[in-house]
Parts: structure tokens; sequence; C-alpha cells
């Protein structure tokens, strides 16, 4: 998070200013980058690329603080991860959790998740492995660091739901952490 | 941070409690969290643990995409600019302030902006605004530092002023702490302003390649040139020292 500067920063990128754009880029790609490698797992650098695309496409028409910009920018990864599911599949794909439901829930690597410090990496896969809405849903609210309501818009729920998915996704977080040893 | 407790001390919460609520704030560490959540807590805290070489490698491309879209050499960027020149030179004193303050230490920001020890980006932001020494790894970064009479002090004092007369008081506030940071207190500010010597003439100042175009530019900074804060190609070393002297009006304070 960029914080009291992104209005400023914002501002000076808008008007064409590379240095105040890779304040924004390096804020934000490596959290957009974790997001995409959970909904978007074999094309997570393609979609993340066509999503600065878009981003660059349309940043000086954009308004908004930081957490807008968050919202707009994650929501168009989103779109860019269902477009591309579509691509690769011959199958039309009419949500996200078509995407992302062959995964199978609750098989994490325990190799990986069974560390006495969790690793980024190990984390990512860890939420990976949950049912699709309830991994989307934290990351979007911890990585993209969008509040509950924003979240709801995204992913098209009702504000209780996502906070329901978000902490059934925590409990079975916690019973996969403890089952395969990790501790701090 | 408050422990939420429950049954037993390994359990998990069920759905609904707080706790969750504050996991996914990140308002809950995992040293505050109780025995059966601490894993997630550190999952959580690993989930936004800090970026990987590999995850900021696409970053030349993105700049690239970024150039060619928005970047400062099409048109029509440069004639929003000259629609609102107050905007951008109100945002380039704004932002001389912030380079330095939003960069590692108060007391040091200065310091190592001018010593061209800052991380890249934010070391070209400070170059773009500031006239501080452009990010280039190969320089030995000759230690001008926050001097007196260097290009570095000039910037300051020149934010600071332009910022007092149009900016507001947050903006002041910072520019002012950067000022005193510099200047080693702020008791010595308007010392440190006023032994600013004239730009332009310091020729120890920048190791090869941008000799006479930098100390011009925190003069020109925030009153007279609406297209430096968005950092001018001058900040690419090919052949940008030659623009200086064929008359931009940055020279005159």
């Amino acid at each position: 998070m960029i914080g009291e500067e992104f209005a400023a920063v914002l501002a000076v990128a808008q008007d064409g200013g590379e240095a105040a754009f890779s304040v924004l880029w390096r804020d934000v790609n490596p959290a957009l980058l974790r997001y995409l490698r959970v909904i978007a797992p074999d094309a997570a650098e393609d979609v993340a690329s066509e999503t600065w695309v878009q981003v660059v496409r349309r940043l000086p028409d954009f308004r908004g603080d930081e957490g807008a910009w968050r919202g707009w920018l994650f929501t168009i990864a989103r779109r860019r991860a269902i477009d591309e599911a579509r691509r690769r599949s011959r199958h039309p794909v009419a949500s996200l959790a078509e995407v992302t439901g062959a995964r199978e829930p609750g098989t994490a690597d325990a190799a990986e998740l069974a560390m006495e410090k969790l690793g980024t990496a190990a984390a990512v896969a860890a939420v990976a492995s949950l049912p699709p809405l309830q991994a989307e849903v934290i990351l979007l609210r911890v990585l993209a660091g969008l509040d509950t309501d924003s979240v709801a818009r995204i992913v098209g729920r009702s504000p209780g739901a996502v906070r329901v998915a978000a902490h059934r996704g925590l409990r079975r977080l916690a019973q996969i952490l403890s089952a395969t040893g990790v501790t701090l | 941070m408050p422990i939420f407790p429950w049954s037993a001390p390994g359990d998990v919460p069920p759905v609904g409690d707080p706790a969750f609520d504050a996991l996914l704030a990140g308002e809950l560490p995992p040293e505050a969290a109780a025995t059966g959540l601490r894993p997630v807590a550190a999952a959580i805290a690993a989930l936004t643990g800090a970026p990987s070489a590999s995850e900021l490698a696409a970053e030349a491309a993105a700049l690239a995409v970024f150039r060619s879209e928005v970047g400062r050499s099409s048109e029509p960027v440069r004639s929003r600019r000259r629609r609102y020149p107050v905007l951008t030179s109100l945002l380039s004193a704004k932002l001389a302030a912030i380079a330095v303050a939003a960069t590692v230490t108060f007391g040091g920001a200065a310091a190592a902006a001018f010593a061209g020890a800052l991380p890249a980006p934010v070391q070209k932001f400070a170059h773009d605004t500031l006239g501080a020494p452009p990010a280039h790894p190969a320089h030995p970064a000759t230690p001008s530092g926050p001097k007196g009479s260097g290009p570095a002090a000039h910037g300051l004092c020149a934010a600071y002023s332009h910022v007092k007369a149009h900016g507001s008081a947050q903006q002041k506030a910072v520019a002012f702490r950067s000022l005193a940071a510099a200047a080693g207190g702020t008791a010595n500010v308007t010392a440190y302003c006023a032994a600013v010597a004239h730009p332009g003439t310091s020729p120890t100042a920048k190791p090869a390649g941008q000799p006479t175009s930098h100390p011009s530019h925190p003069a020109g900074q925030p009153t007279s040139h609406p297209s430096h804060p968005a950092g001018k190609p001058t900040s690419h070393p090919a052949g940008k020292a030659t623009s200086h002297p064929t008359g931009k009006p940055t020279s005159t304070p």
C-alpha cells in the first residue's frame, strides 16, 4: 500500500511520469501475481501482463483513492482470468468457480506446508487448495486489501456471503495447517 | 491486541467469530493469535510478505507498455500539461517533498537521495523531481550530500518555499520536515537556505554524464517548468545534457 502519497503518485503517473508508474507497479504487482496464481494457475504471468496493458490504457481516465485503484485493477485481472480460461478451454466458462473448481479442495502439498516458517509461496499454495470462492475472497481481502463490500461487488455475492466464505476458508486453512504440523 | 477466547486453546472458532475479521483486516498478527489460529495468522502474514525477484521481473516490460501508451513523448499528455500548469507545478513541489520524505528515514532521506543510494525507482523519482543524481548503478555516487551549497539544498528550499506559497498545511509540514532533516535541525533551516548558491556552476557536483543540466533542475523545478514533474527526458543519459544550454528557462530562479 502506498498510503497518503497515493494521490500524488497517481497524478504524476497519469501525466506520464515513469518513476511514479514504477512505484504503482511495484506496489501492487506482487499481490496481483499471487492472486492470479490461485485463480489462473497456469496463466498467471500472461494474465498479469494483459491486466497491466488494460490498466495502462485506461490509466489517464482513472479517478479514485487507493482502495478504488486496487479494486479496479483486481477487477480487470479477474475478467482477464476468465477470458483466458475461456480461450484455453473448449467449453464455455460461466464463472470463475468453474475455472478454479478443477482443483481438488483440501489436497495441499503436505511437503510444501510442513515448514517451520511459512513462506509466501507455501501460503499461496495453501489458499489455492481451498474451494474457489473461499480462496478468492480471502485473497481479495488480504492481498488486494479490499473491504468486504468491495469484494462482494467484484465476486458478485452479498457482503454476508463473502464474510461467511472468508470465515469458512480461514477455518479450513487452520485445520489444514495444523494437520500438516505447521508451527511458528 | 486482544486475544479472542473460546472453549479450548487449540480449537478453531466458529464462523462469525471476530477473530476471523481481524485476521482478514490484517489486525491479528501470529503472536497475538490464540494457539489454534496461529498457523492461519502466519499464513496471512506470509501472503503479504515481501516481493520476490521473480514477482518484480516484468517491470521493464510494463514500463515499455506505459511508455508507449501514456509516456511523455505522446502529444496529448503534453497538451494536458499545458492546460494545467499550476496543478503540475504544485504537484512537482508536493512531489519534491514527498520524494524525499517517502524514502528510508527522515534523517537519512535527503542524504540517501543525493548520494544516489536509494532503490532505483525511488532514486529516479528523486532525480526527476529534485535533481538528485540519476538512478545509475555505475555511478560511484559522489557524496555531494545535502550541503548548503549543493543542488539538493536548492531543491529542498525551493520546494518548501513553493509549497509555503501554494500548498496545504499538510504539504507544508511534509516539505518542512524534509528540509529540516537535510539542514540538520529546524533551527538550521534559515541558514541552510541562505547558504544555497545559485545552481548551474557546480562542475564537481555530478559524475560524468549529466553535468550542467542537473544543477539547474531544482531552480526551475517548482516554478517555471510545467513539464518537469513528469521527469522529462532529461533523466535519460543519452544526449540530454545538451538540451539545457539551448535555452530552457530553468536556469533563471
